[in-house]
């Protein structure tokens, strides 16, 4: 008996050559997979008109989005008798669970409408240092971490100012995990807050004189820059895979997310260029650049940097962005991940601000009462919108 | 396997399946229930695939398994007769494999045309008719020269593919001769 593999390979030969319009009689013939009647029952079905045509028609009547959506709810509603089981559990040791299965259950709502609730909490202080000989270290509330040159009470990571090294650089790296956000100090004393997702490079110590850099590897991290007439001129720079920020003592946020297709730099307060190879430009305070990863273009607006940087302060301010778009910053912030059954809401802009120190379901909940979604479901960690 | 691996496998291999089922069962609403118990199996089940092969082998064969208990469940037997030599029929592996064959070469071609732009995928979809160059160009109201260009522009985006899978014809000739 011929294995799967040969059957696959045999139907990709045939759909070339017939696509090429070639004879596949002779790969059908020559095949040896099959006996002759097998094989004319291929050559035919393949390549005449009236039984593609059958075929074709059978294809419309198959509605492949509602069976999906059906099968979607089949899912749910397995689930759903699984977390009765687990709720049934808890009533007879005595431990109340979420309430939201036995209110609906005893007042007879439709199984197929109720959403599967886990709560789905905010993102917290969390980060994992990698130090310069490799290990990791998580830092989170309640964990202490101090060596001779950093110490950070869990839900910070400061590193020792003056501690100015000639040697040659020593790095570490800070990774945010999605659901994380942290804030370091620099040896310099230059502040840094880090977005969910991100991660960033830097020295433990910078050398004197000469210019500081540091690397924001991917995602997003405002920065408050110690100014230059503090250490001697030198000037900082934050490097990116896709372009280079050079700083003279100022705030700004970079926003450089692998699943975007573009980095973005926000001037908050002071002067900073943005450059390419070769290529240099000025950001006044409110300016953004947005840089097209594609085609290296740069191009400059102002915008209102509330916008930009209310991450930092625990908001999500979204105006004028696409559910694609807050979709993955809530992504990021919750660590779920979204399904769009209708791909027309995934163009739908929502304009609100938000507090990021809540459940997601309430942030579901209010962009459903704007009327941008017609519902959602919470399976575990992920969220299915329609 | 995520939600979204889950959603992927649906979109590409559902319409197949049902196709599948439905040779059997002869019955596409039927067919349609089967493929998605077998689905739903395959997500309580947790089941994750090495590669798409044996997702495939698996997906064609539960399908088929399938859709045989259901002809020869009470419920069918009380509605349909089926003749026990048919039974038969239906039950060889050759049956089953002829059948995926068929339903996976077309289902390459209908992809790869969909995936052309509009213009194009009518121009194909005519020349695989065994139509004409002037025979397309009547039939749709568009120049000769529209015709050409856009044969040339179908071919050159199919090439990739095409070059592909032709290195399987060889393959799939010299293991067997």
């Amino acid at each position: 008996m011929p294995n799967f593999k040969q059957i696959i390979n045999l139907s990709k030969s045939l759909a070339a050559s017939f696509l090429d319009k070639k004879k596949n009689t002779e790969i059908v013939e020559q095949s040896q997979l099959f006996n002759d009647e097998d094989k004319n029952y291929i050559i035919k079905n393949i390549n005449d008109d009236s039984s593609i045509e059958k075929r074709q028609n059978l294809v419309k009547q198959i509605d492949k989005e509602a069976d999906w959506i059906n099968v979607v709810k089949r899912i749910e509603l397995s689930n759903y008798k699984f977390y009765w089981r687990l709720s049934a559990a808890a009533i007879i040791s005595g431990v109340l669970l979420t309430g939201y299965f036995f209110k609906d259950t005893f007042f007879g709502t439709s199984l197929e409408k109720m959403p599967i609730v886990l709560n789905v909490k905010p993102g917290k202080e969390k980060a994992i240092l990698t130090l310069e000989d490799g290990s990791n270290i998580t830092l989170e509330k309640g964990k202490n971490y101090v060596s001779n040159n950093l110490n950070s009470n869990g839900e910070k990571l400061v590193y020792n100012s003056g501690a100015n090294s000639k040697s040659k650089n020593v790095f570490n790296y800070l990774t945010i995990p999605r659901g994380g956000q942290y804030f370091v100090k620099l040896s310099d004393g230059t502040k840094v807050w880090l977005n969910s997702g991100s991660k960033i490079k830097y020295p433990v110590a910078f050398v004197e004189g000469e210019i500081r850099e540091v690397e924001l590897v991917y995602g997003e991290a405002y920065f408050d820059v110690s100014p230059s007439t503090d250490h001697k001129g030198s000037k900082f720079k934050v490097l990116n895979q896709n372009q280079q920020v050079e700083v003279l003592g100022t705030e700004f946020n970079i926003k450089a997310y692998r699943d975007d297709d573009n980095v973005y730099t926000t001037l908050v307060e002071g002067k900073v260029t943005v450059g390419l190879e070769g290529k240099k430009q000025y950001l006044k305070p409110s300016q953004r650049s947005v840089l097209d990863i594609d085609n290296q273009m740069i191009t400059i607006s102002t915008v209102d940097v509330y916008n930009e940087i209310s991450w930092k302060q625990g908001i999500f301010s979204f105006e004028d962005l696409t559910l694609r778009d807050i979709t993955k910053v809530l992504s990021r912030w919750y660590d779920v991940d979204f399904v769009f059954l209708n791909k027309s809401i995934e163009n739908k802009k929502f304009v609100g601000v938000l507090d990021k120190n809540q459940n997601l379901e309430d942030i579901l909940s209010t962009i459903k009462n704007f009327g941008i979604i017609r519902e959602y479901r919470i399976n575990e960690r992920t969220i299915v919108l329609k | 396997m995520t939600i979204k691996e889950y959603k992927s496998l649906f979109d590409e291999l559902y319409v197949s399946l049902c196709l599948l089922s439905n040779k059997y069962l002869e019955d596409l609403d039927v067919a349609k229930d089967v493929v998605q118990d077998v689905f739903l199996k395959i997500w309580e089940d947790k089941i994750e695939f090495e590669n798409i092969n044996n997702t495939k082998a698996y997906l064609y064969t539960s399908v088929k398994n399938k859709s045989l208990d259901y002809l020869k469940s009470k419920r069918y037997k009380s509605t349909d007769f089926l003749s026990a030599r048919k039974l038969e029929k239906v039950e060889t592996e050759s049956f089953f494999l002829r059948e995926v064959v068929v339903i996976e070469a077309s289902s390459i071609v209908e992809k790869a045309i969909n995936e052309l732009p509009d213009k194009c995928a009518a121009i194909i979809r005519l020349s695989l008719k065994e139509y004409t160059v002037s025979e397309i160009a009547d039939e749709l109201g568009v120049s000769i020269n529209t015709v050409k260009t856009q044969k040339k522009i179908a071919y050159k985006r199919l090439r990739p593919l095409l070059e592909e899978y032709y290195f399987l014809i060889f393959f799939v000739l010299n293991i067997f001769k």
